[in-house]
């Protein structure tokens, strides 16, 4: 008599529900107190093959050990928590419906000068342990970042991999004076904030790769939609609107 | 749960390097596409398919890594061409706007015939 050995049949996750709807151009809901919607509605969506310079994947990473949680655990947390994980002066308008496929996110960023670059995101993928974003045309980065959670035989991490290109030269050129130390502050700042809402302490690694030396030249043309142009003709441009109101509403009176 | 094999086995035909991608594509696959893509590449084919029919979970790391490829092959002067996207996975490369990059071809035979993708 022969026994037959049952084979476990390999299970593969459905990945359906993770992703968001391609819609074309995004769309923005209600504009939250204090965001600007000035570079999101209308717009599409700009991977790392659509922008201009060199492209970059980037990992920083934080170690959570001595701690009794799950990546889903870290997870849930970040996507409850996102924007008070960002250092200080930037504003992520986290949505009601909070971090979930196909939501779209308005965000206000310093930068030099202390223009406020008014931009956004979509969602495009989120599961239990991961979920990433995508950057509206005229955000800095063309790309795409990912915030993620895993298990290895030390304990569990937290990481952030951008995926990104400048989007147009005007952020080539601020990419290496302020770009990658902007990024680089932003996402250790953002990773230690996430650790020690845990309880965790330690450092964030940081692996750069450069994957494409070579610059996109077809896409030079994005720089008509800089948000980081706009958002500063938009700020300087306040006192005219000022003004132009009030006289509006001085001749109704 | 049980893992899923993680190969991508590479098959030559008419001059072009196939990669069968497997079930997963996740960070786990991470060293399976690139070492798949560096032996389809050493066999010197200008142009790789990458057939997504086994492809049954992508997530956005797998297609992180599906942006490596294509950045790597640009920069080898190879083409990274498509086949066998269910719908659900043609709607992520409009997402992400890979079709805007990539050739997305029905199945392999129309791949290696070439011409119009679809």
């Amino acid at each position: 008599m022969t026994s037959k050995t049952p084979v476990e049949t390999p299970k593969v996750r459905d990945d359906a529900a993770n992703w968001a709807v391609p819609a074309g151009r995004l769309r923005v809901g209600e504009v939250p107190p204090g965001a600007v919607n000035l570079n999101v509605t209308g717009r599409r969506l700009v991977g790392p093959v659509q922008g201009f310079g060199q492209l970059w994947q980037k990992t920083y990473r934080m170690r959570l050990d001595g701690i009794a949680i799950t990546p889903p655990d870290v997870i849930r947390e970040w996507k409850a928590n996102y924007g008070a994980f960002w250092p200080k002066g930037n504003h992520f308008y986290a949505p009601q419906a909070g971090i979930q496929p196909g939501v779209v996110v308005l965000i206000n960023g310093e930068s030099l000068g202390g223009v406020e670059v008014s931009t956004g995101i979509e969602v495009i993928y989120a599961d239990d342990e991961s979920f990433t974003f995508m950057n509206a045309e005229g955000h800095p980065a063309a790309g795409i970042v990912t915030f993620s959670a895993a298990r290895d035989e030390h304990g569990v991490s937290a990481q952030v991999q951008v995926l990104i290109r400048a989007d147009d030269p005007f952020y080539d050129v601020m990419l290496p004076i302020y770009g990658h130390r902007f990024e680089d502050q932003m996402w250790t700042k953002t990773l230690v904030a996430l650790a020690a809402h845990f309880g965790a302490h330690g450092d964030v690694t940081v692996e750069r790769i450069c994957v494409d030396r070579r610059r996109n030249w077809s896409q030079a043309k994005n720089i008509w939609r800089n948000a980081a142009i706009r958002s500063g003709f938009y700020m300087f441009g306040a006192p005219i609107r000022w003004v132009r109101r009030a006289l509006k509403e001085g001749r109704e009176a | 749960m049980a893992m899923t094999e993680s190969t991508a086995p590479v098959r030559y035909r008419d001059g072009t390097a196939v990669v069968d991608l497997p079930a997963q594509i996740d960070a786990s696959a991470e060293r399976t596409l690139n070492e798949a893509y560096a032996t389809a590449a050493g066999h010197g084919s200008k142009t790789v398919l990458l057939n997504f029919g086994r492809v049954e979970f992508l997530s956005s790391t797998g297609i992180a890594l599906v942006v490596g490829i294509l950045a790597r092959a640009r920069k080898d002067g190879r083409t990274i061409t498509a086949s066998g996207l269910s719908d659900h996975y043609r709607e992520i490369f409009e997402i992400t706007r890979l079709a805007d990059f990539m050739k997305i071809y029905a199945d392999e035979s129309a791949a290696l015939k070439g011409g119009e993708a679809t």
